[in-house]
């Protein structure tokens, strides 16, 4: 899976979570802050990802994560198979 | 002590959302119970309840758990109703009180599904936020921005009787000048089922779900798990009237005791204590809503404790079980039946027990059965009786009463 392909993924995994979100808002560089995404919803976005991918994200990682992008990053360097 | 005025109600119950479903409901004798379609009932034994119909509710509130989605909508009736944005105090001089007996079932449900049946090693991460007690308190809170006094109450089917009678004591008592209270609960889920189906106390007549619940009666089966929520805006009268709100109802008493007796069996006692503590206060009454959940022990210790209070006059007091129509919404029920209540005597009548046929000779008080009676009733009692021997009994002046219409 490429890295776009993570992100288109990933973008439609957080519209799923944050209707109201306008596509402006959905980049990589992004902050959580920025897009309204409050802890909890990242909680819930993070939680998608893994079933999504069928990935196991550490708590560390999860902590630092600001941005779409770290989510990316993430997933990114989880998957096992990525080109 | 401050008078408290009722300016809101809001419920959404079997009978649908609103004040003219229920009403048309109680006055029609109609029952709300019917079979479950809101999970799969395949693989139990008991497979009707008093679901909310799906149109009532489904689409109007995202997130949270069922209880909490139904608390919201019938907050938001209430607060319609109060012209709640013209409530003109400090926001911490507004508390929220929600009474639930069972909290966030659905949300449990699924995360022991996931957990137990799919062997799968993650849940939601909003499983224990949607789950607690308190969410659907939090989310009306929230909403309504209200920044005072606020906690969930909790004593299984007497919840949100607790929570209205807490509520009239902090504006009676100064503690605050509105309140926004009631209860919500969603029990109608696999796992609960499976629990009330082992203490044997569900009434289960698939074929007849309408005619399951029989409080009072002779041959009754015992009680029909019901969802819903009731929510009521209480604010000091002085301040109703100063807004020129129009008052529904005035809480004029409240009476709280426990059994100290038995985990599951109810109490003479405890019962007769607490519906004399609400009558200290309110003088004499009208009617009487039982908590009359149609369970063999229920019944018959409440009659006893009727009979007990009011001795011969007993005999001349309505007392009906609207349960046998909502079913039992857990500690929603005790703010179901005062909405209830309250509704149908500002209307004019007595909501009736139906599936009354064949009284039970121990139950020979006036039950209003089957047919809803025209009457002017001024003052009720709604009798709130939970499992634990929590016993909490709220006594209602009505919008008929002379007092209230000027």
């Amino acid at each position: 899976m490429t890295r776009s392909e993570i992100e288109q993924k990933l973008i439609d995994i957080v519209r799923q979570e944050k209707h109201d979100l306008p596509d402006e808002k959905l980049t990589p560089q992004t902050t959580f802050a920025d897009a309204g995404i409050d802890s909890l919803d990242a909680l819930t976005i993070l939680f998608a990802i893994e079933e999504n991918f069928k990935i196991s994200i550490p708590d560390d990682r999860a902590r630092a994560m600001k941005t779409l992008g770290d989510m990316i990053d993430a997933v990114e360097a989880l998957l096992p198979s990525v080109t | 002590m401050t008078r408290v005025a009722v300016t809101g109600l809001g419920i959404i119950s079997p009978f649908g959302r609103g004040h003219d479903a229920a009403l048309a409901a109680l006055r029609s004798g109609r029952s709300g119970i019917r079979l479950i379609t809101s999970f799969d009932t395949s693989e139990l034994q008991c497979k009707i309840g008093g679901q909310v119909p799906a149109e009532a509710h489904e689409g109007q509130q995202r997130g949270f758990d069922r209880f909490t989605r139904l608390g919201l909508i019938a907050a938001e009736d209430a607060a319609r109703q109060a012209n709640y944005a013209a409530i003109d105090v400090e926001p911490d001089r507004i508390g929220v009180l929600v009474g639930t007996g069972m909290g966030g079932c659905e949300t449990l449900d699924a995360s022991y599904r996931r957990i137990y049946k799919e062997s799968l090693t993650r849940v939601a991460p909003t499983t224990i936020a949607y789950s607690m007690y308190n969410a659907a308190t939090s989310a009306i809170s929230t909403k309504y921005q209200a920044k005072g006094v606020s906690y969930a109450v909790v004593s299984a089917c007497s919840s949100s009787a607790h929570a209205i009678g807490l509520a009239y004591q902090a504006i009676a008592s100064g503690q605050a000048d509105a309140m926004i209270a009631g209860g919500a609960d969603a029990p109608l889920t696999f796992g609960s089922f499976r629990a009330w189906e082992s203490m044997r106390v569900l009434a289960i007549d698939n074929e007849h779900p309408e005619r399951a619940c029989r409080p009072f009666s002779a041959d009754r089966k015992g009680l029909v798990l019901a969802e819903g929520a009731a929510v009521f805006v209480l604010e000091s009268f002085d301040h109703a009237l100063r807004r020129k709100q129009p008052i529904i109802g005035e809480i004029v008493g409240f009476g709280a005791t426990s059994d100290a007796g038995h985990i599951t069996d109810p109490s003479i006692d405890g019962a007769a204590r607490a519906m004399r503590m609400a009558l200290r206060d309110a003088g004499t009454i009208d009617y009487i809503n039982a908590h009359g959940t149609a369970t063999q022990a229920n019944d018959v210790t409440e009659t006893k404790a009727i009979k007990e209070v009011f001795g011969e006059k007993a005999h001349a007091i309505p007392v009906s079980s609207t349960k046998s129509m909502h079913g039992h919404a857990m500690g929603a029920s005790g703010a179901i039946e005062m909405a209830c209540s309250l509704l149908a005597l500002n209307a004019g009548f007595l909501p009736p027990t139906i599936n009354l046929d064949s009284p039970d000779p121990a139950c020979d008080l006036d039950y209003v059965p089957n047919q809803a009676r025209e009457a002017r009733a001024g003052v009720f009692l709604s009798n709130s009786f939970g499992f634990g021997g929590m016993n909490a009994v709220v006594a209602v002046r009505t919008a008929v009463a002379a007092d209230l219409l000027t």
